[in-house]
């Protein structure tokens, strides 16, 4: 009878330490998103092209949206990272990166892309965050893959690093078929 | 005449007066309820970049354009619960400063009472365990004594004076 309670007892303290053990890795400035793997909020919106953008006409094809501003300290540091990757994919025909410039105006992000290169591809322009609210922004730089149906795949808060793509973005990609499933309007 | 002019000028001021404050005070009136609701639906929801305070209570710019966004929303005349409802499917649970009871948080609502519970358990047994007197100790039952143990304490007992 004693040693049973006993080595509940023990175990229970020890599933409870374990459990504050992974706990101290969690970051708590992290917020998980419910977003992913569920369709990701369209937009369509002036683009800093001045010409309009719509996230679902690029449906077929993998598309990496990430919100910037050129207030973000955390972006410059990302930004080469975005020149290479864009330099490197540009030749895909299923992959796309598409900014969304949030909270700024249009001369500071001018002034930016002036300032640490411009990757080449389009940004859509949100100055009073009405697109990073509905895709449950609350940082920069904020990334997400979205598939070919449109469906939010993975996300990534704080800068993307050298090797992300070919860590968690082209793994994803060559597994499409399974999206094809997943997908729901 | 003169009386006469001064109490249409009186007239005049009054009537000018209502209908300055009219509009004024039917708009107010109108958007005090509309900012409660605002109000309300913002108390309940946390700024997402400040940790512990409420999207009505900070100064960050998301909160402020949070606000903004329910505000809109309510003026066009969505109910709470779908504004609630918009933050929670892009933000989650940590949206909420206070905790909803519903999933898999009612285990956190709950695991208190069921260990408070099943500490009341163990604690009751305990106690019967310590009031019950124990007749299976070899020191409590002399039938579990040795003949040899027997005689020794026999033994001893004569040899004291009592």
């Amino acid at each position: 009878m004693k040693p049973i309670w006993q080595s509940i007892l023990l175990l229970s303290v020890l599933a409870i330490l374990a459990l504050f053990a992974l706990g101290l890795h969690n970051d708590p400035r992290e917020i998980p998103s419910p977003l992913v793997n569920r369709p990701a909020p369209d937009f369509a919106t002036k683009a800093l092209d001045g010409q309009p953008i719509r996230l679902s006409d690029h449906r077929g094809k993998w598309v990496l949206v990430n919100f910037w501003g050129s207030w973000c300290v955390s972006c410059v540091a990302e930004h080469p990272y975005l020149m290479e990757l864009a330099r490197s994919t540009r030749a895909r025909s299923d992959f796309l990166i598409i900014g969304v410039d949030f909270k700024d105006t249009e001369q500071g992000a001018a002034h930016f892309l002036a300032r640490h290169g411009n990757p080449g591809y389009r940004h859509a322009f949100d100055p009073n965050q009405k697109i990073a609210i509905d895709w449950g922004v609350y940082g920069a730089p904020e990334s997400y893959l979205v598939d070919p149906n449109g469906v939010i795949r993975l996300k990534h808060t704080g800068p993307l690093y050298p090797g992300w793509f070919e860590k968690m973005a082209l793994p994803l990609l060559q597994s499409t078929p399974s999206a094809q499933k997943e997908a729901t309007p | 005449m003169k009386q006469q002019s001064s109490l249409l000028f009186a007239l005049l001021s009054l009537l000018l007066a209502l209908l300055l404050a009219a509009p004024l005070y039917s708009s107010t009136r109108n958007e005090e309820a509309s900012e409660a609701m605002v109000r309300k639906i913002a108390r309940d929801l946390r700024c997402a970049v400040c940790q512990n305070q409420s999207v009505y209570e900070s100064n960050s710019d998301l909160a402020k354009d949070m606000l903004q966004i329910i505000r809109d929303k309510v003026q066009a005349g969505e109910a709470e619960h779908a504004i609630r409802d918009y933050f929670f499917q892009r933000y989650g649970d940590y949206i909420y400063l206070e905790p909803t009871t519903e999933g898999k948080n009612k285990i956190l609502w709950w695991a208190p009472f069921v260990g408070l519970l099943l500490g009341a358990i163990a604690l009751w047994r305990a106690i019967l365990r310590w009031r019950t007197p124990q007749k299976e100790s070899s020191l409590g039952n002399p039938s579990l004594l040795t003949p040899e143990m027997q005689q020794r304490i026999n033994q001893d007992l004569d040899r004291t004076q009592l």
